[in-house]
């Protein structure tokens, strides 16, 4: 079967956005406004642009109006290296959260249709982390459509591609980037539908694929969340950065780790153990419910491991509660309606007379393709690769470090989309025409693709997702010891061999959702790996990786880790230094950007 | 309530390769707080890894996963088991792939096919005022958005032009139509008559036989007819 597999056609275009969500179709969007006439190919797993998982975010889009009388930029900033645990990059914060209420407005006047205040003003909410005044008191700084805004936000990016003529495919997958000596040309794409190969070549490749959560058991990820860019890269020989920073979401609702936005806390919603005791009182005295997310999923486990949590017998999961009873009916019916809709639906509870039962969810990757203030990705700390752009969740310039504070990634999204569709009309003025695919182009998805197709094995796929997710979930969670690390890279060299070895349903191509899932499992595994490897090299605690045997943070770990795996297991290590720019521009308040203690 | 249910699930399958279509029965032990896509997972996981079907987010936010379960068009993410024995008061399902869009395989049909009906209405601000004097965002009263709030929340997932009498023939489909009312109703909106004339064109909303079907089915119960009914009434 292997060696039948061929490139049935060959495309060409200016850009190739590999993934249609928030981030690829804000590129698209700006670079399509900018530049008219502009070939644009935009991929997406999903049917349309509009089913992206951009589309699941709930609460709000972070950005700080320049002319707001209380809230200040800088706050924001501070809010952000402080969330971060002093690993995020300064140039990026400070460029990201000066573009912010721009792009804001860029999406209000294209046609999103967020809330509004009695004044006729787009509505803003609190959210965790984001303060007043260096940490004194909530900001409300959170700029939302009800409980969807990512919807609002994917919507207006999908309509405005859609209003310049970008061309989406549908359902299909970027399974190999394509390279003439070190540029990137393109990639090959693999279609569902209909089972076929086409090489697409462009002058610029965004790679823009979302997060890849799906290793976890419990996860508000979307089925198609495999980490598929992310392997990409790394079948490329590039690198990836700081993936051991996996972000859990304190409240997942319990049973299929569906999201409760944190807006319900902005809202005024309070989590309490089995004696209804509000616990994070105990844990961040000042921020309570609205600190950041790694403290509040740590916080959730210790009352588990105290005998402080509940079961839930339908769901065989521990848990613990969220209060939402108090709020007014208002709240429920308007601001946060689709949230309480969920939990009636899924749950079996009215957040109005019960209270909610939630766990932590695996929910972000804070890591991902490096690359620099411009989106442009890099293959060790000082060289780009020509063509290459990425940004979304699957990359990291880096805004979160290691941990992010809510709302943050919409706004990254946006505001990095639109730097990258800066840099790509800049890149398009003297791009080459891409010529024909390079002469190996698809060898390693036929490869891979032959040995699924192949495989007469005995393996079980569901066997082997089960035990990934268990493993992640158990070793590679929230908190991790060398121990179980090194457990865990034992057990992923196992599952992967048996991947190899599934038997397959069909040797169909056309639709074959067996061997699409056989692909994503094995690119989960893929990254896995590399997260694994990141959480043993880092021999310390910060943001969302918690090492229990060294539960400190430690100036030794003051970088992002590189790591580069070309083929399964073969491991290398680089590390790229912490951008401190505003701490040494030496402007006011300087000293807070510095290696600062870390309390809520 | 008992905690597991033994069900029954006859599915509708195709065969691209072969063109062959059938319908296979499934019996599956689930328990009733399992999802459709959860059952059909199971059935992968256990049964059959051929059975194909479609989901995104799963909790009722995408709309990929729209199927017909004994007649009804639904979101196959929603609909949890013990809720579907009751809703149905049967333990037998006859499962359909949704009618909108040409089958790809078993229940997975391409509703890229679909979404051309949702081009075709232009979602996006045709021609958007201009920017408001005050600089910043337009300024829209609570008051306004409410009108047509309700019907941002479409995902697209077709049900409501599944169960459309219509949208079969020449209708464009109740969910496209009313991405085109929202914008007539959306104060940003200057570009009226382009608008109007897919308003009452050819496959306008007085294909529209209010059946009112649209509403009944919709999974993020929008009243969709209402917003046809304004569409007809034609005051913009």
């Amino acid at each position: 079967m292997g060696e039948n597999l061929t490139i049935d056609s060959t495309v060409t275009c200016d850009v190739l956005v590999i993934g249609a969500g928030g981030a690829g179709l804000r590129a698209a969007a700006y670079i399509g406004e900018q530049r008219p006439g502009t070939k644009i190919i935009a991929l997406t797993k999903v049917v349309s642009p509009q089913k992206s998982h951009t589309t699941t975010a709930q609460g709000g889009m972070a950005a700080v109006d320049p002319k707001d009388p209380i809230d200040k930029p800088i706050f924001h900033m501070f809010d952000t290296w402080k969330g971060s645990d002093c690993s995020a990059d300064q140039n990026v914060i400070k460029k990201v959260c000066e573009l912010g209420w721009e792009e804001m407005v860029w999406l209000e006047r294209h046609g999103m249709h967020f809330s509004r205040t009695e004044e006729k003003r787009i509505a803003k909410r609190p959210f965790g982390g984001h303060m007043l005044n260096f940490g004194e008191t909530k900001a409300f700084r959170a700029c939302y459509e009800a409980s969807r805004t990512g919807k609002g936000i994917m919507d207006t990016v999908w309509n405005e591609s859609l209003k310049h003529g970008v061309t989406f495919i549908g359902q299909c997958v970027a399974t190999e980037l394509l390279f003439k000596e070190d540029t990137c040309v393109g990639a090959i794409i693999f279609r569902f539908p209909d089972g076929t190969f086409s090489a697409i070549l462009a002058k610029t490749t965004i790679v823009a694929t979302g997060g890849n959560a799906k290793m976890y058991l419990v996860t508000s990820n979307c089925r198609g969340n495999t980490g598929d860019g992310l392997a990409l890269t790394l079948d490329a020989g590039l690198p990836v950065m700081d993936l051991e920073a996996v972000q859990f979401h304190p409240t997942g609702m319990v049973g299929p780790g569906i999201l409760a936005s944190e807006a319900l806390r902005g809202e005024g919603a309070i989590l309490r153990n089995k004696d209804e005791e509000p616990f994070m009182e105990r844990y961040a005295p000042t921020a309570k419910d609205l600190a950041p997310r790694d403290l509040i999923s740590r916080a959730i486990i210790t009352e588990f491991r105290e005998g402080r949590g509940l079961f839930h017998e339908g769901h065989k999961a521990h848990h613990v509660w969220l209060d939402l009873r108090h709020l007014p009916k208002e709240v429920h019916e308007k601001k946060i309606q689709e949230v309480s809709s969920f939990f009636k639906r899924f749950v079996g509870v009215d957040p109005e007379k019960d209270l909610c039962p939630v766990t932590p969810t695996a929910h972000y990757q804070m890591g991902g393709i490096p690359t620099n203030e411009f989106g442009e990705v890099q293959k060790d700390p000082q060289t780009i690769v020509p063509g290459l752009f990425a940004c979304g969740e699957v990359a990291t310039a880096s805004l979160h470090g290691l941990n992010r504070l809510g709302t943050n990634s919409l706004l990254e999204l946006i505001t990095m989309g639109r730097v990258i569709g800066d840099k790509v009309v800049e890149h398009l003025k003297d791009a080459p025409e891409p010529e024909g695919p390079p002469s190996d182009a698809g060898h390693i998805v036929f490869n891979q693709f032959s040995t699924y197709l192949a495989s007469q094995g005995t393996e079980s796929f569901a066997k082997i997702r089960d035990t990934l997710q268990n493993l992640m979930m158990e070793k590679v969670g929230i908190f991790r010891t060398e121990k179980h690390l090194l457990e865990a890279i034992e057990k992923l060299k196992e599952l992967r061999e048996k991947a190899q070895h599934i038997p397959i349903g069909t040797t169909s191509l056309k639709a074959n959702q067996n061997l699409w899932q056989i692909w994503e499992l094995n690119n989960l595994i893929t990254v896995s790996m590399v997260i694994a490897h990141g959480a043993l090299a880092r021999k310390e605690s910060r943001g969302a990786h918690f090492r229990e045997d060294y539960p400190e943070r430690s100036a030794e770990f003051d970088y992002h880790t590189f790591v580069y795996m070309p083929e399964f297991d073969k491991i290398t290590f680089g590390k790229r230094p912490i951008d401190m720019s505003i701490f040494e521009a030496k402007g006011e308040h300087f000293e807070l950007f510095d290696y600062i203690e870390r309390k809520y | 309530m008992p905690d597991t249910y033994n069900i029954t699930l006859e599915i509708s399958r195709y065969d691209p390769e072969s063109h062959l279509s059938w319908v296979q029965t499934y019996q599956v032990e689930a328990g009733g707080i399992l999802r459709f896509v959860d059952v059909f997972r199971k059935i992968n996981d256990e049964q059959d890894p051929t059975l194909a079907w479609a989901s995104s987010c799963e909790h009722a936010q995408c709309g990929s996963c729209g199927i017909m379960v004994n007649g009804k068009p639904l979101l196959a993410c929603e609909l949890l088991v013990r809720e579907a024995v009751d809703q149905f008061n049967t333990h037998t399902f006859r499962i359909k792939p949704i009618t909108i869009a040409p089958v790809l395989r078993d229940l997975v049909v391409d509703l890229e096919k679909a979404y051309d009906r949702v081009h075709a209405a232009k979602p996006y601000l045709m021609k958007p005022a201009p920017a408001p004097p005050e600089g910043d965002e337009y300024r829209i009263s609570p008051e306004t958005l409410e009108t047509y709030v309700e019907a941002t929340q479409c995902i697209n997932c077709f049900c409501c032009a599944t169960a459309c009498i219509s949208s079969h023939h020449h209708f464009l489909g109740p969910n496209a139509m009313m991405s085109n009312i929202v914008r007539l109703m959306d104060p940003r909106e200057t570009e009226k008559k382009e608008r109007m004339d897919l308003l009452y064109g050819e496959s306008g909303v007085y294909r529209c036989h209010t059946a009112r079907a649209c509403s009944f089915v919709c999974p993020k119960e929008i009243d969709i007819s209402h917003f046809l009914a304004l569409g007809k009434e034609g005051k913009f």
